[in-house]
């Protein structure tokens, strides 16, 4: 029996993890066929749809105006550690998520919890953009039809409701999709985005003939701390500019493309974010924002003093975030996979229904559990959990490249960290900062869940481990990659 | 044992005549040659039409002539032209009379060369039809003394699909065949704003062909008893992102027919081609034989 401090630190070799991915099928070349122009839309797609629709009404009340820089601050964070999550992608020949990388690198312990931390990013997110999703479609109704979900069955039991239906529906809707075995393909995501920026843009063009610069003479009514405060919510919003890190073993000239591609999709979307937001808080007074629902309709509505541009709005709206709800549940199975795979959760979540090709009791579990969040719990909640699992998901990563610089410096980096250790060490700084400044709330809630999480693993995740039945500890330090 | 064909007097018809030589030669059965013309209307006092029948009736007899020309002298054949409402009724009518095993038909025109396409007939029999379905692929041709060599069984790994195995594996035996069972894993590529990788279902799809070819082989172990037992009996796993590439993923060669089992949904003795099935007779670049449940587990229990 191996000792607990091997235990812990028990990495799974990369020869193993290309084993289970790619030699079962043979199918596991991905050509290098993706230019710039494609992978910077892959980050702007994967990013812009998240939060903004709904984010502001949370963000705003606590900071007022200076919103936008906010965003621009979260957008630096999400940059520097998109960045750190390429290198990682490229030197960890594997395919996978962050917890993935985390299990080669920094050990089985430090995957858990960073499993954890992506149950908040995909699992906690997708219940927060089915709340959004809600909103949108409610305004949608009363536009179209005058007919309104009652408050009881739309809302969180703590703002009055019983539970927020159409979410749910939302959830088991796409639940049904991925055990049907659907995939979003590469033509429809390109729809959805060009949906999601267009109404964007209306959005702005419309928006700016409501421009009154007495709302912005108070602009920063909190403060600084205001700011940091506001991008921890806002951070949310930036959530899927990794996937150009993802997209990185089919990036033409990685090298030069990635950083590249990450740097003109955050520009776009901070550019996006910010004419967005600077637009609505021009529009309406700061205290107008607080539990405005289908925020951005909302706001044309009372610009225009016509309801069409925002019923447009709203069913762009409601279309576009149904696609993000189906990508989010897709990815959080698939990770919920990997795991049980190798022995961290129940082999439950990895029975593989033979007729669908699709991991059934996982997606139902996981659609359960989500869609009783985004019944139960309000959004500003799950937009803050949300957050701080993707921002501490993310410090992991930061300090995986820097680890991996240490132990494994000869690897073969298709893509390396630029002034390195500067990147990887502001990264982490930024993140911390923005956590520092949430709600402590959020913050007591996230140390227990990670603490479940790690308790679990010692409970659990310890003596299942296949690593650990496969007695291959230590295999990861002779291992050619 | 006899083999109806709907004969048509062009490419198609050739097509069909040919994979039926094919299993009539395997399996030492007669062919019926059948060219349906369409039923005269409710006769008035005029007759008007005539005319018309009879040039119809020359058609069809052209056909026949035509069939007869083409069709290898080592398969023994009736042929015959008879009056229908409609071509799939007229061959079912036909199948009934001589108790067919198989009724075979060409593919669709407007299809691909070299795979199955679905016209009105063979659509209208593979979700009607008591008899097994053979399809040929468009411009299909076996050669002068082409035999099946090998029946391969699209494979599910539901109960129902084990009869269709052994089904399969007593007529491949029969035609001194060998059995293989192919799965199709088909997955497209997860999309990139998952963020989970591009491979993420990669692993699973290997879990489920693990399964699927345990299942497989549970299934051949049936066929092992049989007398004459069709040899070698495999099970092989096509991978693909599309239906396409997964049919390609794996091999095939010429003597190859492939069998698909009809849908669990539709009636038990009749085809019923489910969606997946027509997935895979659509893509299928050998001909392909449709089984309804009710013939296979009457052949299985056999």
């Amino acid at each position: 029996m191996a000792s607990l401090r091997e235990q812990i630190l028990r990495r799974k070799p990369v020869t193993e993890m290309a084993a289970e991915t790619g030699t079962d099928t043979g199918r596991s070349e991905l050509k290098r066929t993706i230019g710039l122009l494609p992978l910077s839309a892959i980050g702007i797609g994967g990013t812009i749809g998240t939060g903004i629709f709904f984010v502001l009404s949370e963000a705003v009340p606590i900071v007022g105006p200076a919103v936008i820089w906010s965003f621009v601050l979260a957008g630096a964070v999400a940059g520097l550690t998109a960045i750190c999550y390429a290198e990682l992608a490229g030197a960890v020949p594997v395919s996978g998520s962050s917890y993935s990388y985390a299990y080669a690198t920094l050990g089985e312990l430090v995957a858990m919890g960073v499993g954890a931390c992506l149950l908040l990013e995909y699992g906690v997110s997708g219940a927060a953009v089915a709340v959004g999703w809600s909103q949108y479609l409610n305004e949608l109704l009363d536009n179209l039809f005058g007919f309104e979900i009652p408050e009881a069955l739309s809302q969180a039991p703590e703002q009055g409701g019983i539970l927020n239906l159409p979410a749910v529906i939302l959830i088991v809707l796409c639940a049904l999709l991925l055990i049907r075995g659907a995939s979003e393909s590469t033509t429809i995501n390109a729809i959805m985005v060009l949906i999601k920026i267009g109404i964007l843009i209306m959005f702005i063009v419309i928006g700016v003939t409501g421009w009154n610069s007495d709302n912005l003479s108070d602009f920063a009514p909190f403060g600084f701390s205001g700011v940091t405060a506001a991008a921890g919510i806002i951070f949310f919003s930036y959530i899927g500019l990794d996937a150009v890190s993802t997209a990185g073993e089919e990036a033409k000239n990685p090298r030069r493309n990635l950083p590249l591609a990450i740097l003109i999709a955050l520009v776009t979307v901070t550019t996006l974010y910010v004419l967005t937001s600077l637009i609505a808080v021009a529009a309406q007074p700061t205290e107008q924002f607080e539990g405005q629902e289908a925020g951005l309709s909302a706001i044309l509505e009372q610009v225009t003093g016509s309801e069409w541009p925002a019923t447009v709005l709203a069913a762009g709206a409601v279309i576009s975030i149904f696609s993000v709800t189906l990508v989010v549940l897709y990815g959080q199975t698939r990770i919920l996979f990997a795991m049980s795979r190798d022995g961290m959760i129940p082999e439950l979540f990895h029975k593989v229904n033979p007729r669908t090709l699709t991991p059934v009791p996982n997606t139902i579990i996981v659609a359960v559990v989500i869609s009783l969040l985004a019944g139960l719990v309000p959004i500003n909640f799950l937009a803050e959990m949300t957050s701080i699992g993707t921002l501490v998901a993310f410090i992991v990563v930061s300090i995986g490249v820097m680890v991996l610089r240490q132990t494994h410096p000869e690897l073969p980096r298709g893509f390396k960290v630029p002034l390195y250790p500067v990147t990887p060490i502001l990264a982490i700084l930024g993140a911390l900062w923005i956590i520092q400044d949430l709600r402590p709330v959020t913050i007591y809630v996230f140390v227990i869940w990670v603490g479940v999480a790690i308790i679990w693993y010692f409970v659990y995740g310890r003596t299942h481990s296949h690593l650990g039945r496969h007695e291959h500890v230590g295999l990861a330090e002779d291992t050619e990659p | 044992m006899t083999i109806v064909v709907g004969y048509a007097p062009d490419e198609r018809g050739r097509a069909g005549l040919e994979l039926a030589a094919m299993l009539a030669r395997s399996a030492r059965d007669q062919l019926v040659v059948c060219t349906v013309v369409p039923a005269p209307w409710i006769p008035g006092v005029g007759r008007i039409d005539e005319e018309y029948q009879a040039y119809l009736d020359d058609l069809a007899q052209q056909a026949l002539d035509q069939a007869r020309a083409d069709l290898d002298t080592d398969v023994q054949a009736t042929y015959s032209a008879l009056h229908a409402r409609s071509v799939p009724s007229g061959l079912l009518a036909v199948a009934e009379q001589h108790e067919a095993t198989t009724i075979v038909l060409g593919s669709s025109s407007a299809g691909i060369f070299g795979h199955v396409a679905l016209g009105s007939v063979s659509d209208s029999l593979l979700h009607r039809s008591p008899f097994p379905v053979g399809v040929a692929t468009r411009g299909f041709r076996c050669g002068p003394d082409g035999k099946v060599t090998r029946v391969t069984v699209a494979y599910g790994g539901s109960e129902q699909a084990d009869d269709l195995v052994v089904a399969a594996s007593v007529v491949a035996g029969r035609m001194g065949a060998s059995v293989r069972l192919a799965s199709f894993a088909v997955r497209p590529l997860p999309p990139y704003t998952a963020g989970v990788g591009r491979l993420a279902d990669d692993a699973l799809v290997g879990e489920w062909a693990a399964s699927l070819e345990a299942a497989g082989q549970k299934a051949l172990q049936q066929a092992k008893d049989l007398d004459p037992v069709p040899h070698p009996l495999e099970v092989v796993i096509g991978y693909g992102r599309d239906w396409d590439g997964a049919l390609d993923d794996i091999e095939w060669r010429d003597g190859d027919i492939l069998a698909v089992g009809s849908s669990a949904v539709g009636l038990a003795a009749q085809v019923f081609l489910g969606s997946r099935a027509a997935k895979i007779v659509r893509h299928s670049p050998v001909p392909v034989v449709v089984v309804p449940r009710a013939a296979a587990q009457e052949l299985a229990g056999q």
